[in-house]
Order: structure tokens, then sequence, then C-alpha cells
């Protein structure tokens, strides 16, 4: 694991990712005790004030301070958005890798039933989940992560078909091992590249996403400090108080960068044929 | 006389992350006109680096650290991109390792001819078209009228490689330089493909640069043989002086690793018990079609069996269904027939069926997970078949490895050292009957050697018998009991060693000998 760290940190992708992320995750553990004011406080007086002493980053329609609520919501948004992308992608990787290891009927009946899951469009599908689970954090991240799942099977399969015609995994069936262990210890560590750096760069999608539902009333609930509900909610007011959208989209931004290149260091770190 | 290729101290880096790599150091050779120059190494001793050197065609971290590449009088370091272009296809040609990359595969096979002789000679699309036809007679393909129109994936690897051929010599270049031509194809092709570039060679006189890691192929061909190692040229000299009485130390050891096969390295004779029968043993493979399906025939009716301690050697043109019966036998195909352990009949491989029988692949790189430390490997037979990860360190010794291997990486191994593992990993069952799938195939010729005496050790330690599959006819009359020939997927012949050459082997049996490349020596 150190090992792992000190590889990743060599890369200069996967050192600015992790002081990126380092930086998102202090703000999801002391969030609330770094806000200036409480995340929730309205003050009529102040309202759409611009960043200056008083609100650092301004204040929005209701005189709430944004840097506060940008500090408190960030404990909601991102473990929410992370966990979701990564449930999706667990998934997605295991279906498509299975049905690359079983292949004939197996593999035809799987990518036909992910097909037909696809043509509905992701938010369609999350709206759906989200609505007969009810509104609230767990059915939106279950939402987020069935929307995932079938695209990441697809990219999963395409290389673990590659894999599966490798003479390591040809020994491993001559050998009579398990279906799940060479589905899980031969072939997944061996197709995890391309599916970490989708899986980075899904994170940003899985804010958006979250943020939809917020907007559409199945996620988080106004007047919680979420991200991308601060975007959907501060759009009214594009003209009067641009940053509104503009400080949580940036927040956004930078987590989704800092997500992205620890991707692609991690796809470095992780390939054992990398010497550094 | 004036040699048409002159290379003089040439001296070239590749710029990694490590440092500089030496590729070519201070290498200096000649090449007369008319003259074949074979050129001889084992892999990474960069005589395709070189032959890219004169192509004006390196990578992009090459570094040319000073000589002389001189072409017909004149330098090629440095010359400009139009006046390589000039060169290159004209003047020079090339015939790569791999005909099924080497042609376009959206091309058809009259138009990679067709437009060379535009491009090259100026001709006119039809006098290019009369003169592509010509050509592909003159490689005795089939039909050449006809084959113009067809693609190249119509066409068997050898069938490719004569066009390839054809395409090059078409052009009228003054040197071409033949790059391993029949490494990826099997012995007779490979050896009907020689006899066809001996045959072009005397009619046009063509200069040659032939590279090669096999020294009988070489030895057919040139007229002079350049020895290349680490990038350092030890030795060059008549073909058969060189043969004969090699001067270098490691001249000497490539030419005693050579399989010679009047050198039998296996004389004690088998049991007479049975350990594994395949009764009417047959394979289909199907693709499925709108209606129903298309089924190709991997193997027929192939009835053979091993017995305690034996070594048969299954050989045949690739193609053939020799890899297939490997398949059939531990469970990796679909198979018909029956299939008996010991004189009983194995219905569903079993955990005792699999742990006597063991196999081992051709390719070093590919039948180790990259994701996994050797120990990790190592410990999963073992593992499964009864056995402790204590015994790891035992099990690298037997293949004459370090323990300190177990930590390691399958990259970190060289592909002789890889296949160690494969092999310990096979031998970790204490298995009876261990099925080598062409385990030589893609290794230097010296560490086939060393892999092989390695296997006969193993033998001697445990009793194991070997299904050896291969397509090295010179490789495995050293060491097989019996032969199995098979040839489009039935098996055509079953003789003892002995029979070999006895009058008493099948026609077929007679022209794979035949076409084998004479060893050298």
């Amino acid at each position: 694991m150190n090992d792992l760290l000190r590889r990743l940190l060599a890369t200069r992708q996967g050192a600015l990712g992790v002081v990126l992320l380092v930086l998102v995750a202090f703000c999801c553990i002391a969030g609330p005790w770094l806000a200036p004011y409480d995340a929730e406080q309205i003050d009529f007086l102040g309202r759409f004030a611009a960043p200056g002493t008083r609100h650092l980053l301004g204040a929005d329609q209701l005189g709430r301070d944004v840097l506060s609520r940008l500090l408190t919501g960030a404990r909601t948004t991102v473990p929410a958005a992370l966990g979701a992308t990564l449930l999706g992608t667990l998934a997605g990787a295991v279906a498509g890798t299975l049905s690359a290891y079983l292949g004939g009927h197996w593999d035809e009946a799987i990518m036909r039933t992910i097909d037909a899951v696809m043509a509905l469009p992701g938010l369609l599908l999350a709206l759906l989940v989200a609505n007969t689970l009810g509104a609230g954090g767990l059915g939106a991240v279950l939402a987020v992560a069935v929307a995932f799942a079938p695209g990441m099977a697809r990219i999963t399969r395409s290389v673990a078909l590659a894999v599966r015609r490798q003479e390591y995994v040809s020994a491993a069936i001559a050998r009579g091992e398990s279906g799940t262990y060479i589905v899980l210890r031969e072939m997944l560590p061996n197709v995890v590249a391309p599916v970490i750096v989708e899986t980075t760069i899904r994170v940003a999608f899985a804010v958006m996403l979250f943020a939809t539902l917020s907007f559409l009333g199945l996620g988080a609930q106004p007047p919680a400090p979420e991200w991308g509900l601060m975007v959907s909610e501060g759009r009214r007011y594009l003209h009067q108080a641009p940053w509104l959208v503009v400080v949580p989209g940036v927040a956004i931004a930078i987590t989704a960068i800092g997500f992205n290149l620890l991707g692609d260091g991690l796809r470095d770190a992780l390939n054992p044929r990398d010497e550094r | 006389m004036t040699p048409l290729l002159e290379i003089r101290d040439y001296t070239l880096d590749f710029q990694t992350r490590a440092g500089p790599f030496r590729a070519l150091d201070g290498v200096s050779l000649a090449v007369a006109p008319g003259e074949v120059l074979g050129l001889v190494g084992e892999s990474g001793s960069g005589k395709t680096t070189l032959a890219m050197a004169v192509m004006r065609h390196l990578a992009g971290n090459a570094r040319e650290r000073g000589g002389s590449i001189r072409f017909d009088g004149r330098e090629l370091i440095g010359i400009a991109p139009a006046e390589v272009r000039a060169l290159r296809g004209r003047r020079i040609g090339m015939v790569f390792q791999n005909p099924a990359t080497s042609l376009n595969p959206t091309l058809t096979l009259g138009r990679q001819i067709t437009e060379v002789l535009e491009r090259h000679r100026g001709l006119s699309p039809r006098a290019a078209a009369t003169e592509a036809v010509d050509w592909l007679g003159r490689v005795e393909l089939r039909n050449p009228a006809a084959l113009m129109r067809r693609d190249p994936h119509q066409l068997s690897g050898g069938e490719k490689q004569r066009v390839v051929i054809a395409a090059t010599f078409a052009v009228h270049p003054d040197l071409i330089l033949f790059d391993e031509p029949t490494t990826a194809l099997d012995v007779i092709t490979g050896a009907r493909i020689l006899e066809l570039f001996r045959r072009l060679r005397a009619e046009t006189g063509v200069t040659g640069l032939y590279i090669s890691h096999d020294l009988a192929v070489v030895s057919r061909i040139a007229d002079r043989v350049a020895v290349l190692r680490h990038g350092r040229l030890l030795e060059q000299a008549p073909a058969a002086t060189l043969f004969h009485a090699p001067q270098n130390d490691y001249t000497r050891r490539l030419i005693a690793s050579v399989p010679k096969p009047e050198h039998r390295l296996v004389q004690d004779t088998p049991g007479a018990e049975k350990i594994l029968e395949a009764d009417h043993l047959g394979v289909a493979y199907w693709r499925p079609r709108l209606f129903g399906r298309q089924i190709f025939v991997g193997v027929h009716d192939v009835t053979l069996d091993v017995r305690a301690g034996e070594i048969l050697g299954v050989v045949g043109e690739s193609g053939s269904g020799k890899s297939t019966i490997a398949r059939a036998l531990t469970g990796l195909a679909h198979a018909t027939g029956e299939i008996r352990l010991d004189g009983a009949l194995v219905g569903r491989m079993g955990r005792a069926y699999r742990r006597a029988v063991q196999i081992i692949f051709q390719h070093p790189d590919s039948s180790l997970n990259p994701r996994q430390r050797i120990g990790e490997i190592l410990a999963r037979p073992l593992r499964l078949y009864g056995g402790s990860p204590r015994e790891i360190p035992d099990l690298l010794a037997q293949v004459h490895l370090p323990a300190e291997y177990a930590h390691r990486w399958p990259h970190q191994l060289s592909g002789g050292e890889k296949q160690r593992v494969a092999i310990a990993r096979a031998f970790a069952a204490r298995p009876r009957l261990v099925i080598c799938d062409e385990i030589t195939a893609a290794l230097d010729v010296s560490v086939q050697a060393a892999v092989i005496e390695l296997l006969l050790d193993l033998r001697r330690q445990h009793g194991t018998a070997y299904l050896f599959i291969t397509h090295d006819l010179n490789l495995v009359r050293q060491i097989a009991h019996r032969l199995a020939v098979m040839q489009h997927g039935e098996l055509v012949d079953l003789l003892g060693i002995d029979d070999l050459g006895s009058g008493r082997e099948n026609a077929y049996t007679r022209a794979l000998m035949e076409a084998s490349p004479a060893p050298v020596g």
C-alpha cells in the first residue's frame, strides 16, 4: 500500500490529484467547523451580497453565506457521488467480466439485457429508481449507480474479452479453478486500468446527476447545501449574482479534476510494468 | 569490388527512462553486390534495429552516436526525408516477419503490387497490372489473374508472404532486407519460401541482408554470416567456415545449442503401462450463422495413448490440430470421444484428472498473470492440489531459479525464466503427464536448449510423461520415444522414433522430414 502511494506521488498527475482530493476530503471532514456562518442562517439585509470582506464568496438570494454552504455541503455531495460511482462501477465491471468469461449464450443474454437498459436515458433510469425508492440520500445513490452500471459493463467486457484469450486464464481453467476465482482474481485485476479512468471521469457526472435529481425534487431537498442543488438554485439569479453558480461550479470542477488526475496516476501506479 | 552496403562503426542508443540503452555498438559490416549476408542473433541483439537504421526508420527515442551507413557510395545518415523516400522501396526493399500484418487488409492483392509499381517505376495502371500478374505467377501463386481482385485475408500465411515478396522484387531494388521472413510460417511453408527466394535471387542477382535467429535457415541461404550479440558484431565469416570452425565462444555455444536429430538426449525406454488414452477424440468449433451454425473441424477421430514416463511428440503444420489435442485433453475445448486415465473412463474432469494432467503453454508472456507475483502464481496450484505455500522455494529450486523470485513480478523476468515458472507451476501438482504446447517456440535457441534440459531433468526425478507438441522436427527427434503426425485435423501417422526413415512412415511424414531445415555443423 505504501508502495502504491509512493508510485502514485511519483507521477505529476497523481501528485496533483492527491493534493486536490486531500483538500476536498479536508472540507468534507472539517467543513462545518471551518464555516464562518451557519449554512442555513438567513440574512435578509445581506441578500445577493457580492464577495467581499463580510461574505468571502458572497451571499445567496436568502443572504446565506456561500462559503459556509460550500464547506458544509461538501460532506453531502462528495461522498455520495463517489459512493454511487464506485457502486455502479463495481457492479458494471463484474457483470462485464463475467459476461466475457462465460461467453456464448450467457454473454448474449447479459449483454442484450444491458443494451436494453442502456436504451433508456441514464437520467430517466435514475428518476425511475429514485422515484421507486423514495426521495432522499440512499435512493439517489442507488439511482446513480444503476444508471452508471451498464456503460461500465460494456467497457469492461471489451477489455475482458482480450484478457479471456490470455494463456493464464486458460491455465486457470485447466487447473480446475472456480469461475468466481477466475473472474475476480485472474481477470478483474487485468481490466482495471480503463475502468479506473472511466470511473474517475464519472465522479464528476455523478455530482451533476445528483444535482439534477435534487432539482427535480428526488435528491437532496432544499435548504440542504448540496453543491449541485446550489448550482440549480443559483441558476435563476445568474445575471444578478453570478457567484451563486460559479462558486459551487468551480468546486465541482476541482473535485472532478482531482479525481481525473488521480485516475491517470492510479492507472500508471497500478501497472506493475511501469518501473518508477 | 566496392560494397553496395557498408556500415562502419555504427553506434546507436535508445533513450529510456532508466538512461541510454546501447542497442548497437560499433557495428561494421559490408555487403558486396549480388551477395547475401546472413545476420544472426538472439532476441534483443539489435538485428532488426540495424535493418531499421539502414531503412532510416528509427524509433523516436533512438540516438545515433556516430559511425556511417553508406549505400552505393552515398552516406545515409542525415540525408533529407525526400531522399529517404526515393530510396525506400525503390532501391532498398524490405520483407517483414509477419505477412499477416505487412499487407494492408483493405486493399486487394493486385493493388498492393500495382501501387508500388506505379509509385516506384512510374508505370501506367494498365502496364502495372500486367506486370503484377506476371510477378504473382513468378512467385508460384496459382491463378494470378484471379488473385489480383482478392483480399489478403483470403490467403494463407505462406501465400501472403509470397505476395509481399512479389511486391518487393517487382520494383527491382538493389538491396532487400529480409527480417525473419519465415519465422511466422510453419516448416513446410517456410522451406518453400526459402526455395522461392533462392530461385528469385538466381534470376535477379539481388543483394540481400537476411536477418534471422535460426542458424539452420541462414546456413541455407547466406554466402556470409555475421553474428550479433547485445549490439556487438562478434564474428563474420563465409557460411561454411562459420558453421564448421566458429572462432567466437558465443558462436560456438549458439551452434552447439541448435538441436541435432542424430544426437539423442533420451536413451531409456518408457514403461508399457498406458497412463492416458484418447479414443476417437474429436473437436469441432462452430460459428453461429443466420440459419444453423458453420462448423469447423479442429481434430477428427484421433486415437492415441501416452505411456508411463514416455515422451510422445506431436508434430504437424500450423492449423493441423496439434494444439486442439492439448485443449481437448485439458478440458479447454469440448471434445467428443473418450479419454481414459489409467484405464478408467474420464467423465467430467475432476480434481484427480486435472492434477495428473498438467499443461504448459507456448507464450511465456501471456501464461503468467501480470498482476500476480511469482509466489502467488505458484501458491495457487499448491493450494488446489493439497500442497503448502512453504514448498515454493523448493519448486523454484527445482527449475533452477533463486527463492527470491517469489517476490518478483512476471515482467521482471526474461522469457526463459518465465517459462521456468510456468514449468514449476505445472510440476506443483506433481503430475504424471505434462502437455507441452510449443513451449520453446517463442524462446531463443540457447534458452530452448536449457529449457529442454530442465524438462528432461525433471522427468528423471519424477518419472513424468510428456506430450510434446512442436513444429520443430529436429528438436522432437532428439527427445521423443514416439511421434504422432497431424495433418488437417487428423492423425496421419503414429510411429516409434526408430521407424523414422525406415520406409514405414507415411508419405506426409516423409515430406515433413525433408522440409525441416538441415541442422548446421
